[in-house]
């Protein structure tokens, strides 16, 4: 089928006529609409078996509770649980937590060295850019120890402290409930900020370079270029980081587990952290831990469609 | 572009294909639950390459029944078995799923009770009798025995000899003694050396697990489900001596593993009381042989309390796919009935069992000299014998989580009866 | 002033670089070391690399680790670049309301955790086993299929796409290109910095995956390097520097992969796009 219809733009497409014009729109459109659809019916496929087939069922699953094996319906008990279960709670409040401070962190972080690396007269340049994305490729073993004796009661973060008189006595960070999470916000920062800029560096090379020419010669300082040019610009692949980030961040699992293990107590734990927990570290209960991941779907949406909406992409 | 239209038709057959291959499939799957076949190969999973899997080949090797098959071993991380184990069991398909797994016994019940007919009885294959009471309870469920019992876990005090010498204390000074009394020698010997008596992670509640066992007592009741921590005088007395060990300031605060396993192996601290599986990381620092020495475990300052407790211990179980008989026959043959195997594992990986006719054995009388010559498979061996038999129950891990905040409030000044009280209503509004 | 401002930039980056670098750089160091050191926090080079070294290779086999790993890695991102830039494409470019409702719910499969929907995916591999044992349980497309596919890459072309040029689609119409021949000709060659990004990201997520080839994959030579580093760790007395080797072999292709694609991202390459 592909084939035909390629043949047919193939012939189509030279004829400028006034009417051959008008009736190569009318079939032109018909004939788009298929070739779009074309473009994407794999990925809608694949993703429709691999994604929303699962979804669905562990959507039915959030209805269902028991150990293992041993599954029943129980309505809508577990999302009435939810409201009762202080870990449940304390996980969304620490998770609401680490998003409010830690994207937007990270977002203005990456798109500042983003527009700092793609400047031509900058020196080093792929030094800096490997430098800010190693964070990425450092194995979370690796770079969870040594967060672990940076901020440990004498790591080098204490000493620096000290020596710079900057407190008192040595804060055991780990080990205190607003410290901790204050590191794996840190944590999540300096890991992820590489990766987000690497979006933006791809992006700004798209950006049309005789915008800042003009803009220069009409005088715009470096700072207005960067609001008034290179922020509207990019401003789809914002949106696009801000929402991956954001769930990144709702399911962040890997440094909490790694640093503080969700503790002390469960001063950081996480809403991902909670549904690993309640599937595999506790005595299995995959439906309530299905309920607890579509409250992660449920914030997710409400988010990102105040996202499009701050945005302007959609009404 | 020709070729790119062919690449696109290409991935678009892949897409086809993926889809027609799971149109069918509620035809197969489920296969083997309730087969009895014979099978050539049979497969084993654990964890730790130096001591399980050791153990597994040990095994292969000692096997003296006559049984024609393969036995398999993989290597998996203990958290990799349980998540591996938990996504088949649950979605019902057996593919892939080994015959024989290690279970964690504080896991045992959970996984006993979550997939009731995953699991094949051992009751008529092994003899009960021949294994430590603590590891029958928590490996048999409903009158059945699931669990062929094998790494003892038995806890001990492992004591740096040279430490305590320095603060005036002998061996005998440290032997049967309570938890106070260890505070107390914990305090004399940090004055003497400036060394810390033992490590602390305030996320990890085994040193109070391993107290309260030597009372008889667990986070659940008999039952293995209900919370058993508000009222729970066991419990409290636990809560209570790790807050005098924090407060005598004798215990360096650790956050993980390799932090633990680096004090004592750079001689931060005088004393590891712990699981005996800590033997070969002890041994490690070679440099401090002859410095150690092994004693029973201290008691809580309790009637009935005894100097013997657990940490951790696991056992093998057999699961109820095709090769069944042929894993029940393996495990007969080896851990079941094999004294002279246990000889192996003791002088081979220093793996410690509880299957009580091998203790009569010449390798558990060997002389350790990194311990000062002590009989040490010998002494955790006896001690084996007298620990306290509790029903782990379903939801030791899930309580403890819970429990690691109270204890972070009772450290930071609030009542020990509200704290409990808060975590036993937290508990069962969690475990319903 | 611009000399000052040039100072500032210069120190800013340079400290953000050295705060990056900092772990690598101890990850480095720890594997010449003792297992003892390094749990200690040891920062120096020791001299125990070698004994490291050989003892990896004597008790994993990581070369068929790191070969699973390659092939798995190389065929997710052809797959996920080539499926996720079409679909991106026709999104964007050939944008209609239905396509647009569409996009909007295919988004909607990026925001569940994974470990929720990995029991019914694993129910639907296993009842394929017997039929197309290929794709079942325990073969590498089964650990291929499910990520390469993934809204993220294509919500990223799609806004990538929101960038280019679009009477560059016009132009190669005129020109009596196809739809698809645009998209091969024109676009792609465009894109290439996009793509260059979205392979560094796709070879990372699938290289770094853990938790659906731990649950899918049974036999120990298909194992990936993650699930061996995994198993590496798993020890009562597990030996840090010889993990630590482990763990910088397994990083170096990421790294490598960067660096060979981070070539593309030089400022003013591209200039005003002209195709």
């Amino acid at each position: 089928m592909s084939q035909l219809g390629t043949k047919k733009a193939e012939v189509d497409l030279p004829v400028r006529t006034k009417y051959e014009e008008s009736r190569r729109q009318k079939t032109g459109v018909f004939f788009k609409k298929k070739v779009g659809w074309l473009f994407i019916i794999v990925s809608v496929i694949a993703i429709t078996i691999f994604n929303f087939y699962p979804m669905v069922q562990a959507f039915l699953l959030s209805f269902q509770s028991g150990m293992g094996a041993n599954l029943e319906y129980v309505g809508l008990d577990n999302w009435r649980r939810l409201f009762g279960d202080p870990t449940f709670i304390a996980a969304l409040t620490n998770t609401t937590i680490y998003l409010l401070i830690q994207v937007p962190l990270m977002i203005v972080l990456a798109l500042f060295f983003s527009v700092l690396l793609n400047d031509p007269k900058l020196k080093f340049k792929s030094f800096f850019r490997i430098a800010i994305f190693l964070p990425c490729v450092t194995s979370l073993v690796a770079y969870s120890v040594v967060f672990k004796y940076l901020f440990g009661i004498d790591g080098i973060v204490n000493q620096f402290l000290l020596n710079f008189g900057l407190i008192p006595q040595t804060i055991n960070f780990l080990a205190d409930p607003f410290w901790a999470k204050v590191v794996i916000i840190l944590a999540i920062t300096w890991r992820w900020t590489g990766y987000n800029m690497i979006f933006y560096l791809a992006a700004l090379q798209n950006v049309d370079k005789s915008i800042y020419e003009a803009a220069r010669i009409d005088g715009a300082s470096s700072f207005q270029q960067f609001f008034q040019i290179t922020v509207p610009m990019l401003k789809p692949i914002i949106l696009f980081t801000s929402i991956t980030s954001t769930i990144g961040t709702l399911q962040i699992f890997d440094e909490i587990v790694n640093i503080t293990n969700g503790g002390p107590g469960n001063a950081t734990i996480s809403i991902s952290q909670y549904i690993y927990n309640l599937s595999f570290e506790y005595t299995p209960d995959f439906g309530y831990a299905s309920t607890v991941s579509y409250v992660i779907v449920i914030l997710v949406v409400i988010l990102s469609i105040i996202q499009f909406r701050v945005a302007g992409e959609k009404k | 572009m020709k070729k790119f239209n062919l690449m696109f038709v290409a991935a678009a057959s892949m897409a086809a294909l993926a889809a027609c291959s799971s149109g069918d499939e509620e035809a197969s799957g489920g296969s083997g639950a309730e087969g009895s076949a014979d099978v050539d190969e049979i497969t084993a999973w654990a964890w730790d390459p130096a001591f399980n899997i050791a153990a597994l080949e040990n095994a292969k090797e000692a096997y003296n029944g006559d049984g024609d098959y393969e036995v398999n071993v993989i290597e998996n991380a203990q958290d990799d078995i349980i998540q591996k184990l938990n996504t088949g069991l649950s979605s019902g398909t057996t593919n892939g799923m080994p015959n024989i797994v290690l279970i964690e016994d504080y896991r045992a019940q959970s996984f006993l009770q979550a997939y009731p007919d995953a699991f094949h009885p051992l009751t008529d294959v092994i003899n009960a009798e021949d294994f430590a009471d603590y590891k029958i309870a928590t490996t048999s469920f409903d009158g059945e025995q699931y669990g062929l019992p094998f790494d003892s876990g038995v806890a001990a005090l492992y004591v740096r000899t040279d430490y305590l010498e320095e603060a005036g204390y002998s061996v005998e000074d440290v032997t049967d003694i309570t938890w106070q009394e260890y505070i107390e020698i914990g305090k004399d010997v940090k004055e003497a050396t400036g060394k810390n008596m033992l490590t602390l992670d305030p996320n990890d509640l085994a040193q109070v697990r391993m107290m309260i066992q030597t009372n008889g007592s667990w986070y659940v009741e008999e039952d293995g489900s209900t919370p058993n921590i508000a009222g729970n005088e066991t419990l409290e007395a636990g809560f209570e001596t790790y807050k005098e060990m924090m407060e005598a300031d004798i215990a360096k605060i650790v956050s993980d593993w390799s932090q633990f396993v680096g004090a004592f192996n750079s001689g931060d601290v005088a004393s590891v009381p712990t699981g005996n599986w800590i033997t070969p990381s002890v041994k490690q620092a070679a440099d401090q042989s002859g410095n150690w020495a092994v004693v029973p475990m201290p008691r809580l300052d309790m009637e009935g309390a005894v100097n013997a407790s657990n940490l951790g211990g696991s056992s093998w179980y057999v699961l109820n796919v095709d090769g069944k008989e042929q894993a029940a026959d393996f495990l007969l043959n080896t851990f079941g009935s094999n004294p002279d195997l246990y000889q192996t594992l003791v002088e081979d990986i220093g793996a410690l069992g509880t299957y009580s006719p091998a203790a009569e054995g010449d390798a558990y009388a060997v002389e350790d000299e990194f311990f000062g010559g002590q009989q040490l498979i010998t002494d955790l061996s006896t001690w084996t014998d007298e620990i306290p038999a509790v029903n782990y129950g379903l939801h030791t891990y899930a309580i403890e989580d819970i429990l690691v905040t109270g204890m972070q409030d009772y450290l930071n000044g609030a009542e020990l009866d509200t704290v409990l009280e808060n975590v036993q209503g937290q508990a069962e509004a969690q475990l319903k | 002033m611009n000399s000052l401002k040039r100072i500032f930039i210069y120190t800013f980056l340079s400290v953000a670089a050295i705060v990056s670098i900092f772990p690598f750089l101890w990850m480095l160091t720890s594997i010449t070391n003792k297992s003892v050191d390094v749990t200690q926090g040891r920062l120096l080079p020791g001299t125990h690399l070698i004994e490291n070294l050989k003892t990896l290779f004597a008790t994993v086999d990581i070369v068929p680790a790191l070969i699973n790993s390659s092939i798995i890695a190389v065929i997710t991102t052809f797959l996920t670049l080539l499926l996720a830039s079409l679909a991106g494409y026709g999104f964007e470019i050939h944008r209609s309301k239905g396509k647009d409702i569409v996009f909007t719910i295919l988004l909607l499969s990026m925001m569940i955790p994974f470990a929720a929907i990995m029991i019914p995916l694993y129910r639907m591999f296993g009842s394929i086993s017997e039929t197309a044992p290929l794709i079942g349980i325990d073969s590498l497309g089964a650990v291929i299929l499910p990520t390469a596919t993934t809204a993220f890459f294509i919500f990223f072309f799609r806004q990538n796409t929101k960038m280019f040029p679009k009477d560059l689609v016009e132009a190669g119409r005129i020109d009596g290109l196809s739809e698809i021949g645009v998209f091969f000709r024109i676009y792609m060659p465009t894109m290439k910095t996009t793509y260059a990004a979205a392979a560094i990201i796709a070879f990372m997520n699938s290289w770094n995956n853990y938790l659906w080839p731990l649950v899918i994959l049974q036999s120990p030579e298909k194992r990936t390097i993650p699930l061996l580093i995994s198993n590496l760790g798993s020890s009562y007395s597990p030996d840090y520097g010889v993990i630590m080797s482990a763990i910088v072999i397994a990083t170096l292709p990421t790294a490598l992969v960067f660096f060979l694609m981070q070539k593309h991202f030089v400022a003013g390459m591209m200039g005003s796009v002209k195709g």
